[in-house]
């Protein structure tokens, strides 16, 4: 007899987690239809093939360049995030670091603090320091809102590696960088590559603290919202928006995969070290 | 001070702070008590494919927020694709659209819980995922029916996976202001909305605004405080 679940449980589990998954993906599903649609509308029925919408999105300038500026903060600040999520995770995992569970709170205390109030915070100093908002002053919202996410991917994986692997470099007369550079991070770099990825889609599709330190130069969620608004550009805005999910999801389940082959060889590795 | 005076004698903007609560709690609760069975289905049915399912769960949460939620104001509208459907069908007359599908409480709460739900299975799964089964066969052998062992074996151990999970939706819901903005309309307004307004272009007043912003951040803070013990980080790193 299998103790957790009867044969009727499974089941009608396995229809609920069907049915949760279609709530999940259909609303995805019809944005994917309507992209399509020859209507101005969004609505039944529908009312023919086109490709007018996708044309039009490649071919508006604002959009483009609000893509673009998206692009260049995230992959910024995720490169930010990951260089200040490493040195964090490898002064946590390896130093005696004084009071470190109040750092650690404090590095991880981002992900508990509402964005409206973050947003806010960041525009009053801002304001009273004397920067002007513009693509840095997001930057440096999105480094801190990200940070958590790099130091939380990074930190199990430090704390899997065997110590005595960099204490044998040392030992040979590696310097600490070297050591770091041609054992810790050759280890580690699955992880890194998967906290770089979480970093730039966090940066990429982030709004909230956006919207209250953005400069002239508007960013592709920013632009999203105000588009939102204007009923004459709803169908270029799915067209983007299927773009832009189809890609996301393709980039997630390469990442999935690619660490977990990763992970398996560096796993060998460890347990023949 | 005369700001916090005003905040904490006006019975308008702490009404507003209590309906985001309950709004919130409602929310976090519906989700948690949906995505405890799949998490438990993943975890315990013993299928080979758990970690691609829960990939399948998950996806979604990875995808963009705002775009998840455009999906939304496409299918609740007037206009929008249950309404056009059931004109359509002819269930119901091109007159006489649902409006309130969409600029409603109820679809801020809709749309919240379906942007969050992806997210909660995981802190559920990974404290399940740890239970050791052989907890459960003593359980069986002992005489528990799986009734039972579900409720004195499973569900306190997977507790602090079920708080983690809430407490990580409940957190961010409760300052949320970009969904109510999009789907909410008047009735849909929340707290958070308050907040960026008092910071908006309309009638700026930044001091009323930072006093709102502190006592949302005070509760969340007292919140996180509180429960700290079920908000580790590895509640949500999955192998």
């Amino acid at each position: 007899m299998d103790v957790a679940l009867s044969r009727n449980g499974r089941i009608a589990l396995r229809a609920l987690f069907v049915l949760v998954v279609l709530f999940l993906y259909l609303p995805i599903a019809i944005l994917l239809i309507f992209s399509f649609n020859n209507a101005e509308v969004p609505s039944f029925p529908l009312s023919g093939f086109t490709l007018h919408w996708y044309h039009q999105f490649l071919t508006n300038g604002d959009l483009r360049g609000a893509l673009q500026t998206s692009a260049i903060i995230a992959a910024i600040s995720s490169v930010g995030a990951v260089v200040l999520g490493v040195l964090a995770s490898v002064a946590l995992t390896r130093r005696r670091v004084r009071g470190r569970a109040a750092v650690s709170a404090l590095l991880l205390s981002p992900l508990v603090i509402p964005y409206v109030v973050f947003g806010i915070s960041l525009l009053l100093l801002f304001h009273t320091v004397g920067i002007p908002r513009s693509i840095l002053t997001v930057v440096i919202g999105h480094i801190v809102i990200s940070l958590p996410y790099t130091i939380l991917v990074l930190v199990p994986r430090l704390e899997q590696i065997d110590v005595s692997l960099e204490e044998a470099a040392y030992d040979l007369g590696a310097s600490r960088l070297r050591t770091f550079r041609s054992i810790t991070l050759p280890l580690i770099l699955p992880a890194v590559v998967s906290a770089f990825l979480i970093a730039f889609t966090t940066s990429f599709d982030e709004y909230a603290v956006a919207s209250f330190v953005v400069g002239t130069r508007t960013t592709f969620p920013i632009y999203l919202y105000s588009a939102l608004r204007f009923p004459n550009q709803l169908p270029q805005v799915i067209a983007v928006a299927v773009v832009v999910i189809s890609l996301s999801l393709i980039v997630v389940v390469a990442a999935e995969v690619g660490r977990r082959v990763a992970e398996r060889r560096l796993g060998a590795l460890d347990s023949a070290g | 001070m005369a700001a916090w005076r005003e905040f904490l004698h006006s019975s308008v903007y702490l009404k507003l702070f209590w309906k985001s609560v309950q709004m919130s709690l409602i929310v976090s609760a519906i989700i948690v008590v949906l995505a405890y069975p799949l998490a438990y289905y993943l975890a315990l049915s013993g299928t080979k494919r758990k970690y691609v399912l829960l990939l399948v769960l998950i996806a979604p949460f990875l995808t963009s927020y705002l775009l998840r939620v455009l999906a939304w104001k496409v299918i609740l509208g007037d206009q929008g694709v249950i309404n056009s459907f059931l004109f359509w069908t002819g269930l119901r007359s091109a007159d006489h659209p649902i409006s309130q599908l969409l600029y409603s409480r109820f679809a801020v709460m809709l749309v919240l819980g379906y942007v969050w739900l992806p997210f909660v299975a995981l802190p559920i799964f990974v404290s399940l995922e740890s239970l050791d089964r052989r907890l459960l066969e003593a359980a069986s052998d002992l005489g528990a029916s799986r009734l039972q062992a579900f409720r004195r074996v499973t569900l306190p151990l997977s507790l602090p996976g079920i708080m983690a999970a809430f407490l990580f939706v409940f957190i961010p819901t409760l300052g949320e202001f970009v969904t109510p903005s999009l789907v909410g309309g008047p009735s849909g307004y929340m707290y958070g909305n308050q907040i960026v307004d008092l910071f908006g272009t309309g009638f700026p007043d930044w001091e009323t605004g930072s006093v709102l912003a502190i006592f949302l951040f005070g509760v969340v803070t007292v919140l996180t405080v509180v429960f700290a013990r079920f908000l580790q980080p590895r509640q949500v790193t999955a192998g």
